[in-house]
């Protein structure tokens, strides 16, 4: 559009390396259109461009202080009981969830606009720019930033024909150029891979959000407690939350299963801190495959078909069987207790739908260590199972199973129920309730719980980092730089004969190690037309 | 296997003693610059410190000397406290703080051995002798000694004290090889971040001289007969802060290299600083991953070191467009430069996170 086909443009001392695109003057269209087209320049300039990164900045800065629902639900829960009348304003204004909030997305999706809308022209321009010719010579290259003179014995056509060859070695890209009066000039160009790189980055950028919203798209995440021994097959109703993206379908869960055989915790015995988890497991990616077996351990997921399943948390599952007064046996399973604290004393509760005459509720508390709290009572003071002691509640009356709400399994609303005995038991041990029944403690085993993760777009987002460093590197390391040299031919005056040589450069924003550069050059050249005077014995001095 | 103390104890005295040299080495440079700076005054303000006398620039030689073996104590106490609890000697705030510092005293004898190990290569690849030419040759950089060691010093201070972690194992989700790739690179990334920002305060208050520096000059030529004492004259906006800092025997901004100058040596330590902190948030994007099952969660550390990198990204934006550059450009490197600092102290020890790794109760 605004490019010359003249494929050679001039550099005077005024023009800068900057690979911003020049602002656009003169605007066509009218009315409405103008307005609109006023308004897209405006939206995809740099400045712009830089108000938007401070306000993302700015916008995500609540989210950390502010607690998030993404985060700590209890902690936002806390919050609004806290501030009744404060909380749901800013509840409506989605300050619990700064992440997922219509403003923050219009911020980033405004970048995004302004980014395409800033690199489609710049690409075309830099394309244009690799076809282009290295600019003229200025006139006065000794009024640029850098410039150096010497004088050569060389002739002026073999000083610029080993300037040019030279630079070219050094992957300059470089033309001679006749002038008048006999002189030549190289002009010379490098680090156009500063542009490429710049263009890269921002490109990746977009590439990084594709593959995000790929991602927040198609993906799904569920979550999955599953007892030492047990098993788990990926299909929805078989996780205990499970969490789809909004145009996922049941069909991109992949059919993979597996089995825990043994999970193991270790702590240090000093101060119960954890040093390891492992969950030991038996997967097939598919019913019909082989089982293979894997240990799944923090920072060691286990990858299946692009789903990831990850050790979230751990505890304790109690096996505890009750059999009615006619011995029968009406409840025999691992029970999950939830861990209360990191020595996870923990709570759980049995439900038994069939006693004889009513329902039967147990309510326990397990402590794995059991030992004396400072509060009284009994409190587990170790996370390991050395010292298990469950602590139990039995409760009779309707449990409301079968009235068709849904119900939590690890609370039981005990305000109806009527206490019929409270115990201890260590495994092993069993309970005799007035009414015949008897509670028997086995043992214990371990649960984990697994989080399976498909994020579809996870790959794009790896690329698209990836390129993001590539295209730093390139754009902020790579320097933009010219470099010319005139050999002008002796003057008719000049006894010895010798060719008068220029050489100027001019690097972009950064020129650091430039002036090095120019000289190691400069060096090199002078020492080439020395070479070339030992070859002509009969010429005078060294023009160094 | 539990921590060698004996070894750890080794660390903290060398730790001391590497503190001890760095104030020393500060005291030295920030002597030499006070020389420097009354030649420069009356050399008619060159941008760079031109050498004093034999006895100033020989103090500045010693700083230099000093600071070596500081860095010598400083490199020998990570090691020793490394080697003293089996792991890597970055594990928590006190550690890392260790590390960020040796980053910025490295970074800076790197800019300061650059001419040297020039000159040693030159001469080791017999290269030919130097053309007369127009171009300049590099400054040195001994100017920055005071401004880079104070804050070392002030950083090390602290870490010695308020975060000080007995030497103890690693949390478990910190036990990963991601710890060398994401932390080296955070730390690497945060000690450039630090002198970059050193050198761009000292652009800014050289800007503001240069900016006021016709008003000060005539203070500077009726100045106030010698007292050693500094003079506070008010001379209206924009100069106040550069003359707070005049000292009654000269121009201290004088001393100092021309702003653009220090405009470009920040903008050149943050265009390497920058990628290497976009390498460490995505490191710790593919460790998180495997650590919590999601690569993002807008963890308030995440999300702080996020927003650094936008400030800094602004910065660089800011830099290319006209009406931005120089003083505002400077103005959001800092406050990027601010947001480092609340992900790496606030976020730490105030905002509870997945990051809870500090070690300081
Ligand atoms: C997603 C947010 C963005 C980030 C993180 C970002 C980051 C960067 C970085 C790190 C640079 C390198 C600076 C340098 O070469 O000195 C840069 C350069 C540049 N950016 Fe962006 N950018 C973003 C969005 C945009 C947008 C929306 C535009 C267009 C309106 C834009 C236009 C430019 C231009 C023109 C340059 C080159 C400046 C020059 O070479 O002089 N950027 N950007």
């Amino acid at each position: 559009m605004t490019q010359t086909t003249e494929p050679v443009v001039s550099a005077d001392q005024t023009e800068k390396l900057s690979t911003a695109p020049e602002p656009v003057v003169g605007m066509p269209g009218r009315g409405p259109l103008r307005i609109a087209l006023r308004m897209w320049r405006q939206l995809t300039s740099m400045r712009t461009a830089l108000l938007l990164l401070a306000l993302l900045a700015l916008a995500a800065i609540p989210g950390t202080v502010i607690p998030q629902r993404g985060l700590d639900p209890v902690k936002v829960d806390n919050f609004l009981a806290r501030h009744p009348h404060l909380g749901p304003l800013m509840d409506h204004l989605s300050l619990f969830d700064v992440f997922a909030a219509p403003w923050f997305a219009a911020i980033y999706l405004l970048l995004f606009i302004s980014l395409v809308g800033c690199l489609v022209p710049r690409i075309r321009l830099h394309a244009a720019a690799l076809r282009r010719r290295p600019p003229n010579a200025p006139r006065h290259l000794l009024r640029m930033p850098a410039s150096t003179q010497w004088r050569a014995d060389a002739p002026p056509e073999e000083v610029a024909g080993r300037t040019r060859e030279l630079l070219r070695r050094a992957h300059w890209r470089a033309d001679v150029r006749p002038e008048s009066g006999g002189s030549l000039t190289v002009a010379a160009e490098k680090g156009y891979l500063r542009e490429t790189g710049n263009l890269v980055f921002h490109i990746a950028l977009v590439v990084l959000l594709v593959g995000i919203a790929l991602s927040g798209l198609y993906g799904y995440k569920g979550t999955v407690l599953v007892t030492q021994g047990g098993g788990f097959a990926n299909a929805r109703e078989a996780y205990d939350v499970f969490a789809p993206s909004r145009l996922f379908s049941d069909s991109q869960l992949s059919p993979f299963s597996f089995t825990m055989q043994r999970f193991n915790a270790s702590y240090d015995s000093s101060n119960g801190e954890p040093l390891n988890f492992n969950a030991y497991l038996r997967y097939k990616t598919s019913p019909t495959a082989a089982a293979k077996p894997y240990d799944i351990r923090v920072n060691h997921p286990l990858d299946v078909d692009g789903a990831k399943v990850f050790l979230v948390g751990h505890g304790y599952s109690l096996l505890i069987k009750v059999t009615n007064k006619a011995g029968q046996t009406v409840y025999d399973q691992a029970t999950p207790f939830l861990p209360d604290d990191s020595n996870f004393s923990s709570h759980g509760v049995v439900k038994v739908p069939v006693l004889g005459n009513g329902q039967l509720g147990l309510t326990g508390f397990f402590y794995p260590t059991a030992g004396a709290s400072p509060f009284g009572g009994i409190t587990s003071i170790f996370p390991a199972a050395q010292r298990p002691v469950l602590s139990l509640a039995a409760w009779s009356g309707n449990l409301g199973l079968d009235s068709g709400v849904p119900q939590s399994v690890y609370s039981l609303p005990v305000a109806n129920l009527k206490n019929i005995g409270v115990t201890q038991l260590s495994p092993g041990h069993s309970w005799h309730l007035k009414d015949g029944a008897t509670v028997t403690f086995l043992g214990v085993q371990q649960w984990a719980t697994f989080q399976v993760a498909h994020e579809p777009g996870k790959r794009t987002v790896l690329v698209g980092a990836v390129l993001i460093i590539a295209g730093l590197l390139g754009s902020l390391r790579v320097r933009r730089r010219r470099f010319w040299l005139r050999a002008v031919p002796a003057a008719a005056d000049d006894p010895d004969r010798r060719t008068v040589v220029t050489a100027a450069g001019l690097a972009r924003s950064d020129a650091e190690g430039f002036a090095d550069e120019l000289e190691e050059l400069a060096s090199q050249l002078g020492r080439r037309t020395a070479a070339q005077r030992q070859s002509r014995p009969a010429s005078g001095a060294e023009g160094i | 296997m539990s921590p060698d103390l004996h070894l750890a104890h080794i660390s903290d005295v060398l730790l001391t003693w590497a503190v001890f040299a760095y104030a020393f080495a500060m005291f030295g440079y920030a002597a030499e610059f006070a020389a420097g700076r009354r030649v420069a005054a009356r050399g008619g303000g060159t941008a760079v410190v031109e050498r004093g006398s034999r006895r100033t620039d020989n103090v500045g030689r010693a700083a230099v000397v000093l600071s070596v073996a500081g860095w010598c104590f400083h490199l020998s106490s990570v090691l020793t406290r490394g080697f003293a609890v089996h792991r890597v000697p970055w594990g928590n705030m006190y550690e890392f703080s260790c590390m960020v510092t040796l980053v910025a005293v490295s970074i800076f004898l790197l800019l300061l051995g650059q001419q040297p190990i020039r000159r040693v290569a030159a001469i080791a690849t017999r290269r030919p002798a130097r053309h007369h030419m127009g171009w300049k040759a590099r400054e040195s950089v001994r100017y920055l000694g005071a401004f880079v060691m104070a804050p070392v010093v002030l950083y090390l201070g602290l870490a010695g004290t308020v975060l000080y972690a007995a030497p103890g194992p690693l949390v478990p989700a910190l036990n990963s090889y991601w710890i060398k790739i994401h932390v080296v690179a955070a730390i690497t990334a945060t000690g450039a971040f630090m002198v970059s920002g050193v050198v761009t305060i000292l652009y800014l208050l050289k800007e503001r001289y240069e900016r006021g520096q016709v008003p000060l000059r005539l203070t500077l030529t009726t100045r106030l007969r010698s007292p050693m004492r500094p003079q506070r004259v008010s001379l209206g906006p924009g100069t106040a802060a550069a003359v707070e800092m005049t000292s009654a025997r000269g121009g201290l901004m004088r001393a100092l290299p021309a702003a653009a100058n220090l405009d470009r040596l920040a903008y050149r330590i943050i265009t390497f600083a920058f990628p290497i902190w976009t390498f460490a948030i995505i490191a710790g994007a593919i460790w998180a991953e495997q650590a919590w099952s999601r690569y993002w969660g807008w963890d308030p550390k995440e999300t702080w070191s996020f927003i650094t990198w936008l400030g800094y990204a602004a910065y660089l934006h800011a830099r290319a467009t006209a009406g931005w550059r120089g003083r505002r450009a400077a103005t959001l490197s800092l406050i990027a430069f601010g947001c480092l600092m609340v992900d790496y102290y606030v976020v730490n020890t105030v905002i509870t996170g997945l990051h809870s790794y500090a070690g300081v109760s």
